[in-house]
This record gives structure tokens, C-alpha cells and sequence, in this order.
């Protein structure tokens, strides 16, 4: 086992006196899509000061279910999909499609160090400003800008969403079930949102570091099309050179032709992944001396199929046999076993099992977070990025709609 | 020392430049998070090891051969001519180490001393097996960052456990939150965590190359694939832990139909031709009106059933059947342009061929370009999506040959005599 980093990392972390890597950026979030919202998280979670600037009606996300158990209708401080996005950040309402709101907004960016805005050039020329004027007083300012298709070029006023954006960028092609009748289906969460946000969070990191040497910030343009058009694995590298296609598979990797599945059901009614190959000796002996543990691994042990041109030429037979294996076990104790003989085996887990996993627990990966719902405080899914020498920030709460808007702007908004 | 002087390493531009790299990752995680330090400047010094070859250098993808699935490798196959390799390790340098011969590890840890970053990717363990936990490693360089990426992290009771991207997309749950309702999930049909741990990771070390910019301290990082896949599952997590909601036997996922907004139609709908499609996204009801306009306001359209976005949503079985009734005889991009121009969300489902060749959006913005390789000959590349006004990508070199960059690092950049040099390397060391 590696050594003992982590219980540095932890015990630091638990006294909080470590710093965090954002402690000195103050970053205004102006815009309500998953994509800006992740960013913005983020960096919060990292520590930097996230304030979220919010028109009189609220973030659309605020807007979106689901909703806290008891919540009223329409409750703009009550949204899941809100609380998800936006924890550890402010908020402020400031209405800036005014001319008094833009003026009081630019004020409060002379003073900051990163705006991420989600507009199209069309949004930017409603709101009568572009962003380079965003830094026209503010030449230390990062504009980070997360729209659909750009800045620029021909599609940059289309409209989108996670899915339609998923179909247009590549990834979804790859995405679904064997059966072709049925459509390409997307992935869950928000995953083409996502990926702009881990692009967006590298363009503001590199901005940041130019800035170091520069002095100067500049403008960040990501596009959800650019970065899911390069996000597909190797539906690209396919077509650059054997210039195949790749066809989509249930739950393994789209390939030029079709591979034998990977997903087997269990005891339980749930699935594990295990991509059976036969070729390699060491990965079959050790599964082979598995199902002999658990006396059912029929005729495998048969001298024959130590030999991996055999073992391919009785590919299906052998795939049945290990299907009927799984079958008749736990998926829990699946993963346990064949991971613990050294198979890279995966349990489908159910959003319900994480906060039960012993690892999970083990590494304090969920915190707990005193939010508004009634019964908590509840679980929330702590920082991806542990660093022995600086500190996550404490996951608070997500805003309630202008709950900070006094505090930020000292009166009237 | 290059047979060609275009592939000699010249000093680089951008954000990162003058940060050397020694980097001991492979596979996809560890190679596509190091390939964004050496697209914006940083001196990346890949380090191989020629009897365990990185793995996409042996998955045959391979320029002007037929089509083979990963799986399928070629025994005895040229190591230099695996086009995802090159794909993940352009602009990177590239020398062999063999790291169990204790002289190959007396020379990383000399090529660590000269680099400010040591970056890995093996399972918890096999750096510490060589001697390079992060103390010793502080020893040869005090400020290091030394990044460490795996699929669970470095602590905890599976931190030996194995996995690729497929078993972390299980395991975090995002293989289960994707598919229809009552089948089997489809899951994921990449290894989408490959991606995004890559990405997380490549933050990391950027966030500890500012720390250490501003502060003179380095760090060491624990990344868990895992745990960036939990944090990547979406609202339905918190649905989980603030509501209690239970997912199994719940008639959860729900395919490409929303649980929340009450969008609809919202989904993928057959277009003409064989495996064809087209999203189609629907939120409020000035967008139904206007997608009921540009579809010329059939009959259907007028259903009490659809009068509202409840409604619709509520009734999206037939619904969908009538949308799809409409895109079936009509091209994929038809529709597409058809409802944007009535600005409704749409857009065809692409495939590799559709996005490299005709998708004007992205010639427009340049993501991909073009770089030559000595043994694959000219290669395609893709772009790092993000458009700066200032900064530029230095695109400079295409992947390294196996062990092409070995006279040039250790003999001009550690200061290695000509016949320690030649000793290095026929005993096998390099």
C-alpha cells in the first residue's frame, strides 16, 4: 500500500489549518447552466470566493427539480439541482440587464479576478456589452466565457442542451444499446456540461498562470461542441487512422465491430463489469482458480484451455460458463473477490450504495453539510483533488437567492 | 543525434514553459492528463520502459490498415506506429528507463532531481517499490509536486484495487444512472472517466504549479478516478442523500427523457437512413410553439394532450411517436436546421467522420490539426478545446518514437559522458 500521504492529507484537511489553492481569487459566476455552474463549484470548493451573481428572478437553475422533501412550490431556495451546483458560493442580486446593474457589476469586477459568463454572441449583444469591455477597466480580469458553440463561426447562435450537445459533439454516438433499433442514449448527469466545466477550469488555470507573468488577464472562449467533439475516446483516433467507425455497445466500449459483452447480471438483480479476456494467462488462471473456489467452473479447468488459442476458439462456451457464475453470486462479494484475485472488476453501483462503500467511508470522501432541508445534516460528495500541502475549502451550504447581496455590496442593490 | 533536426527538442513557448516533467504515466488517465502541461509549454519527459510498452502504443489503430478493435493486437507489431499513442503523447518527449535494474532507478531518480514535477499513474505501490515515495523524492527536489493518479486513491481499504476507465464508471455509478427504464444500463461506450480524471488531474497539478509559484512550496496530490466520477453524478446524488430517494426499481434512468425540467419532446429521433438520429429538446411552451411552427403545425400538434409543458411531458409516449413520425423521413441535418432556424434545440447525432469532415463549426474553430510522424507519416490531432485570447497551444512535435529523446536527455540534459552513455545503454538500462 502507498504510503502515508493520505493520512497527512486527511489529518491536515480535518484541522483546516492548511491553505487552499484558491484563497486569493475572487471569481463572480454569472450564469445559471451546469457547465458555468461546475466551474464556479469548483473553484469554490477549492477555496476561492464564488459569488454568484443572480438576476431579481434567480438562477433558471433554481428553477430546476428536484426539490427538497416539503419544499413549496416554486421555492427559488429549495432546488436540489441548485444545491448540487453551487455549494460553498454566494449570492448577490444585481439586476444587470439595467444600465445602473451593468455599471455596479463592472465595479465589482475591477476587483476580481475571474468572471464566468455562458452567452452566446447573440446574449452578449442583448446585454449590450462584449466581453472585452468586461476588461476594459479591468485588465487583471479573466472573462471565462462557457457557451454552446463559441464565440464564433457559423453555428455560435444555436441553441443547445446537455443532450443536443452530446449529439452534435460525438460523444452519444458511442453511447446506447447492441440493439440499434433502439437510439443512442445519453449518459446520465450532465456529463456535456461537465466536460466544458473541466475544460473551462483548465483555461482559467492556464489564464491564471499567463497572468503570473503577464500581469494580465485575457478572454477564455470554450465551447461545448469543441470540447465534446474531442471527448469520445477513440471514436476520433479510429477514423484518423484505420479511418473506421465506431458502433455503439451496451454499457462497454463502442468498437469498429462488435466485442462480447461485458455486463453480467447477478445473484442480486445487479450487474458487475468484467471484460472477459481470455488471452492473457495470468488474468485467466486467476479467474479460473476463482470459479474452482466456488465449485463452479464446470469443464474450464480441462488441460485443454490452457492454451489461449483454444480458450478463443471456445470464446462463447466459456463466456456462458462465467455468465452462470455471476449469476449465482452477490454483486457485492463479486467485486470483493475478483478484485481481491487481482480482476479489474467493477460493481454497477446505484447513487443509494456510495455512502455505504467502506472505502468511501474509509477516505471521508462524503461530508456532512448543514443545508435547509429538514433531518440533516446530509451527505454531500467531498473534493476530488487531495493535496498534502493545501486543504479543499468545507463544503457549505448552497446560497439562498441575494442571501449575500448586502454583505457584498454594503446596501441597497 | 536526430536524423531529422525537426524532432530536436527546442525550448518552448507558453504558460508552462521551463517546467520539466518527469512523467512515469501510461494508459489512457495518466498520458491525456500530462499531454495538456507539454500542448502549453511544459518539457515532458515520458518515461518508458521497453520490456512494458505503454498500452496505446500496441492498441492497433493503426493509419492505412484495416479496422481491428483494441482488443485485437498484432504480436510483433511496430511500437512507433500506434496512432493512439501519438494521439496521447504528441509534444511529449520520450526515453526509456528500465526501472527494475537498480542502475535504471539511480538514473529517475537523477532525471527527477532535474525536473520540478514527477507525475504517475501505476496502481498504489509500484512508485514506493522503487524507492520513490514522496520523501525521497522531496530529498532530490524540495519544492517537487509530485501527482499521483489512480483509480481509488492512496489510502483505504481498496486502494489496490484494479481499474480502467469502464470499472470506475461503474463503481462511481455513472454506468448505472445511463440507460432505459427496466433493461440493463448501456452505460457508457467509452471510457469517459479516462477523460475526465485526466482533466481533474492535469488541474491539480496546475493549481499546485501556482501554489508553488506564488508560495515556493510544493505538494504531493492524490486524485481518486472514483471519487471525480461521484462528483460528476449530478442532482440525483443529493436526491439520494438529503431526500432518501431509493433509485433501484424505480423506473430509473429514463433513457433520454428527463426527470427534471419537465422537458419534452425531448430525445433521439429516427432520421432517414440507416442509424440516423437527431436530438430534439424541448423546455417551455414559447419553444413548443415555435417547434409546432417550423414543423408546419400538423394536426397532432393540437392534442389536448400536448396543450402544456406538464402535459407533454406527462404524456411522452405519444408524443414521441409523433415527433418521430416526422424526423423519420427527413435527413438527420434537415431537421436540425430546420428548428434552429425556429431556434429550438436540435442538433444530429455525429459520428467521427461527420465531425472530421463536415462540420463546419469546427473547421471554423480549428479544434483539430495536423502534425507529421516519422514511421505513421502525416497524423490528425485533437485540439485542446479552449480558445485564449493571448495563450497559445505549442504544438511542436508529434508523439515520440520509443526512447527518441534518450541521447538528448540524458546525455544533454543531465550531463551524462559520452561512455556512461553508451554503458546506459548496452546493458540494457535505457
Amino acid at each position: 500500500m502507498a504510503g502515508n500521504f493520505s493520512q497527512r492529507a486527511e489529518a491536515g484537511a480535518a484541522a483546516s489549518q492548511l491553505p487552499t489553492p484558491y484563497s486569493d481569487l475572487r471569481v463572480f459566476e454569472l450564469s445559471g447552466d451546469p457547465a458555468s455552474e461546475a466551474l464556479g463549484k469548483l473553484m469554490a470548493t477549492m477555496g476561492a470566493d464564488v459569488i454568484k451573481v443572480e438576476l431579481p428572478e434567480g438562477a433558471a437553475s433554481r428553477h430546476i427539480g428536484p426539490t427538497a422533501t416539503g419544499a413549496r412550490d416554486g421555492d427559488p431556495d429549495a432546488s436540489l439541482n441548485f444545491w448540487f451546483y453551487n455549494v460553498s458560493k454566494r449570492s448577490v442580486v444585481i439586476d444587470y440587464r439595467t444600465a445602473d446593474g451593468m455599471a455596479r457589476l463592472r465595479d465589482l469586477l475591477r476587483r476580481a479576478d475571474i468572471v464566468i459568463t455562458g452567452w452566446r454572441p447573440s446574449d452578449w449583444a442583448a446585454l449590450g456589452v462584449s466581453p472585452d469591455d468586461l476588461r476594459t477597466d479591468a485588465p487583471q480580469l479573466i472573462v471565462a466565457n462557457l457557451s454552446p458553440f463559441g464565440l464564433d463561426g457559423p453555428w455560435a447562435d444555436l441553441v443547445s442542451s446537455d443532450l443536443v450537445g452530446l449529439a452534435l459533439g460525438g460523444p452519444l454516438n458511442s453511447c446506447g444499446y447492441d440493439d440499434h433499433a433502439i437510439p443512442p442514449i445519453r449518459p446520465g448527469g450532465d456529463q456535456g456540461y461537465q466536460l466544458t466545466a473541466s475544460f473551462g477550469h483548465l483555461g482559467v488555470l492556464l489564464a491564471l498562470l499567463e497572468r503570473h507573468q503577464t500581469g494580465h488577464g485575457q478572454i477564455v472562449d470554450v465551447a461545448m461542441h469543441d470540447c465534446l467533439s474531442v471527448s469520445a475516446e477513440l471514436a476520433n483516433p479510429y477514423w484518423f487512422y484505420p479511418r473506421v467507425l465506431v458502433h455503439r455497445q451496451t454499457c462497454r466500449h463502442a468498437q469498429p465491430t462488435a466485442t462480447q459483452p461485458a455486463l453480467f447480471a447477478t445473484a442480486d438483480d445487479r450487474y458487475v463489469y468484467f471484460a472477459l479476456i481470455t488471452a492473457e494467462q495470468k488474468p485467466w488462471q486467476s479467474l479460473v482458480s476463482w470459479m474452482e473456489s466456488k465449485r463452479l467452473v464446470a469443464d474450464l479447468t480441462d488441460p485443454a484451455y490452457a492454451d489461449p488459442a483454444y480458450r478463443l476458439a471456445h470464446f462463447a462456451h466459456i463466456q456462458q460458463i462465467v455468465e452462470v457464475f455471476f449469476l449465482l453470486q452477490p454483486a457485492g462479494e463479486i467485486y470483493r473477490d475478483g478484485q481481491q484475485r487481482g480482476l479489474p472488476i467493477g460493481v454497477l453501483n446505484a447513487p443509494e450504495d456510495l455512502p455505504l462503500d467502506e472505502h468511501l467511508t474509509a477516505r471521508g470522501f462524503f461530508v456532512p453539510v448543514d443545508d435547509d432541508a429538514p433531518g440533516g445534516p446530509h451527505l454531500y460528495p467531498g473534493a476530488p483533488i487531495r493535496f498534502s500541502a493545501l486543504a479543499a475549502a468545507p463544503i457549505t451550504r448552497a446560497p439562498r437567492l441575494g442571501e449575500h447581496t448586502t454583505e457584498v455590496l454594503g446596501g441597497a442593490a | 543525434m536526430y536524423a531529422d533536426d525537426q524532432r530536436r527538442p527546442r525550448p518552448r513557448r507558453g504558460p508552462l514553459a521551463g517546467i520539466r516533467v518527469a512523467d512515469f504515466c501510461w494508459m489512457g488517465v495518466g498520458s491525456v492528463a500530462t499531454r495538456l502541461l507539454a500542448d502549453f509549454g511544459a518539457e515532458v519527459i515520458k518515461i518508458e520502459d521497453r520490456t512494458r510498452i505503454d498500452t496505446p502504443r500496441k492498441l492497433p489503430l493503426y493509419k492505412g490498415e484495416s479496422a481491428r478493435n483494441f482488443g485485437e493486437e498484432v504480436v510483433g507489431a511496430d511500437p512507433d506506429k500506434g496512432g493512439l499513442f501519438n494521439n496521447y503523447c504528441r509534444n511529449k518527449l520520450g526515453v526509456t528507463i528500465n526501472m527494475r535494474a537498480a542502475e535504471g532507478r539511480r538514473l529517475a531518480e537523477r532525471l527527477i532531481a532535474a525536473s520540478s514535477v514527477v507525475t504517475e499513474n501505476f496502481a498504489p505501490g509500484v512508485m514506493e517499490r522503487w524507492g520513490l515515495s514522496y520523501e525521497r523524492i522531496r530529498e532530490l527536489r524540495p519544492d517537487v509536486i509530485y501527482a499521483r493518479m489512480s483509480g481509488y486513491g492512496h489510502s483505504g481499504p481498496h486502494a489496490s484495487y484494479r481499474s480502467y476507465g469502464p470499472v470506475v464508471q461503474a463503481v462511481s455509478g455513472l454506468s448505472y444512472i445511463s440507460g432505459l427504464p427496466g433493461k440493463e444500463p448501456s452505460g457508457w461506450g467509452l471510457s469517459y472517466m479516462d477523460n475526465q480524471a485526466a482533466f481533474y488531474n492535469s488541474a491539480a497539478i496546475l493549481m499546485a504549479i501556482r501554489h508553488r509559484a506564488l508560495t515556493g512550496e510544493g505538494t504531493e496530490i492524490d486524485v481518486s478516478a472514483v471519487e471525480t466520477g461521484i462528483g460528476l453524478l449530478g442532482p440525483v446524488l443529493l436526491d439520494v442523500t438529503v431526500n432518501g430517494r431509493v433509485t433501484r426499481g424505480d423506473g430509473y434512468p429514463t433513457g433520454n427523457r428527463l426527470e427534471h425540467p419537465d422537458g419534452a419532446p425531448h430525445g433521439i429521433y429516427p432520421a432517414r437512413g440507416e442509424d440516423r438520429w437527431v436530438a430534439i429538446a424541448v423546455f417551455t411552451d414559447e419553444e413548443w410553439e415555435r417547434f409546432a411552427d417550423a414543423i408546419g403545425r400538423p394536426e397532432w400538434t393540437l392534442d389536448r394532450r400536448f396543450a402544456t409543458q406538464h402535459s407533454r411531458w406527462e404524456n411522452q409516449d405519444a408524443l414521441d411517436e409523433q415527433v418521430a413520425a416526422w424526423t423519420v423521413r427527413m435527413d438527420r441535418y434537415e431537421v436540425t436546421k430546420l428548428l434552429q432556424d425556429a431556434g429550438v434545440r436540435a442538433g444530429a447525432v455525429q459520428n467521427a467522420e461527420d465531425l472530421n469532415e463536415a462540420d463546419p463549426q469546427l473547421e471554423h474553430r480549428g479544434v483539430f490539426f495536423e502534425m507529421d510522424h516519422p514511421v505513421i507519416g502525416e497524423a490528425r490531432f485533437e485540439g485542446v478545446p479552449i480558445r485564449f485570447a493571448q495563450t497559445r497551444a505549442d504544438n511542436w512535435r508529434s508523439g515520440p518514437l520509443l526512447g527518441e529523446d534518450n541521447e538528448f536527455v540524458f546525455t544533454e540534459l543531465l550531463g551524462i559522458g559520452a561512455d556512461e552513455y553508451a554503458e546506459l545503454a548496452s546493458t540494457g538500462v535505457i
